[in-house]
């Protein structure tokens, strides 16, 4: 792979190469280790990156993992962030498949339930950003506009004095991917696959997130059956390094991401 | 290719300057760090578009955490202003081990690619080599 990114050199040698120091820098201390900055939108890596992974072990029918519309208005904000989330995962899912249409549709469904959100209108006219992205099939630059939507989503809440629900975009979105993509690990089972699960800084760093939310959000319903699953997922995801995680324990991985999916996309009645 | 987005990008860091905090030195570091990445789209790296932005110090690397998947291959892009003369950008693993990546670096500007062994946290150090204090940015790219 490293030598794969040399070519990259043709494309820099304008800017020149030179040796780096980073072959002598020291080793990280568990100090430093620790104290590292870990910020939603660079620590986290978004579901295009695990798809792209995932497309790596072989071709996928992307198109086959698409759901059916989801609501756009819930009774509780907690809820309407945990599905945004959710929902710009299925926006990357469609880009992969390549769906104009399904893209748009996902797009316009996102920015409803911003809208539900108080995100105000000038976020909103990214919709057709997406829609022009999508009408031309610019998937790369439409996997960057999801994100930047999102993104920008997560701006506007901590605007609003809505920051807690920042934690739940990311993990309606996280738990959106990791359901599509352990539930096709677990059907097409092989070790080099079910490696690329292995994400334990992540949940670990969630899982803190969520705890840290005040009570009133930690109590709505759906998040308290967020937190119990993403505790259940934490272990799932925490193999070792050189291992892969069996196909039974995909198999309960995707089992739980799947009822975290289902129960924040179901409206409870009253 | 992509300027038109990174334009976009760019309006939107910029119209969002007053409520971020997002100074305008932050906001030239970010274009140097988008410069820099574009030459890796060619080769069809994607860009995040989540960055790492702040103050560079001499002799105070920062360090920043990354979850990375194994199997893709990733770009790390450092862009600095003011009177940067030298940057570099290093990975390690989650063991604190430096990781052998591939070096870039010219002036204000430093990136290192590599593609991880195995899924997991990753630390990504930037760091002030020669030069006085200056905004910087960090970006990252994947394919």
């Amino acid at each position: 792979m490293i030598s794969k990114l040399g070519m990259l050199g043709g494309s820099l040698a304008l800017f020149g190469w030179c040796a780096s120091a980073a072959g002598q820098a020291p080793n990280l201390t568990k100090e430093e280790m620790a104290d590292a900055v870990r910020t939603d939108d660079f620590s986290i890596p978004t579901p295009g990156e695990l798809m792209v992974a995932l497309n790596k072990q072989g071709k996928l029918d992307w198109a086959a993992k698409f759901r059916p519309p989801i609501a756009t208005n819930y009774p509780s904000r907690a809820q309407l962030a945990l599905n945004l989330g959710s929902l710009v995962a299925d926006g990357f899912i469609a880009v992969e498949a390549e769906d104009s249409q399904q893209v748009k549709n996902l797009g316009k469904d996102i920015l409803a339930l911003a809208k539900n959100l108080s995100v105000p209108k000038d976020i909103l006219m990214r919709g057709s950003s997406i829609t022009d992205f999508a009408e031309r099939k610019q998937w790369d630059q439409l996997k960057e506009e999801l994100e930047a939507t999102q993104n920008e989503v997560k701006e506007s809440m901590h605007d609003n004095k809505d920051g807690d629900l920042v934690t739940l975009v990311t993990a309606g979105g996280w738990a959106r991917a990791v359901e599509v993509i352990s539930s096709h690990i677990a059907q097409n089972y092989s070790e080099a696959s079910a490696k690329i699960l292995r994400q334990p800084a992540i949940v670990s760093y969630l899982n803190k997130r969520l705890d840290a939310l005040p009570d009133k959000v930690r109590d709505d319903p759906k998040v308290k059956n967020l937190r119990m699953k993403m505790i259940l997922m934490e272990v799932l995801v925490s193999f070792p390094r050189d291992q892969a995680p069996s196909a039974a324990d995909v198999k309960k991985l995707s089992g739980y991401a799947s009822e975290i999916v289902k129960d924040i996309a179901k409206k409870d009645q009253k | 290719m992509k300027h038109p987005l990174l334009a976009l990008l760019l309006a939107a860091s910029a119209s969002l300057a007053p409520v971020q905090a997002v100074t305008d030195a932050e906001v030239d570091a970010r274009r140097i760090a988008l410069d820099l990445a574009g030459a890796f789209a060619n080769d069809g790296f994607k860009l995040r578009d989540g960055v790492w932005q702040g103050t560079l110090e001499l002799g105070k690397p920062k360090l920043v955490q990354v979850n990375l998947y194994s199997g893709n291959e990733y770009w790390f892009s450092l862009g600095a202003t003011g009177k940067v003369k030298k940057v570099a950008v290093s990975v390690f693993d989650e063991l604190g081990k430096v990781i052998d990546s591939e070096p870039y670096q010219e002036g204000a500007t430093a990136a290192a690619g590599f593609s991880p062994a195995a899924s997991g946290p990753y630390y990504v150090r930037i760091e002030l080599v020669e030069g006085e204090a200056a905004a910087f940015c960090l970006v990252y790219s994947y394919k």
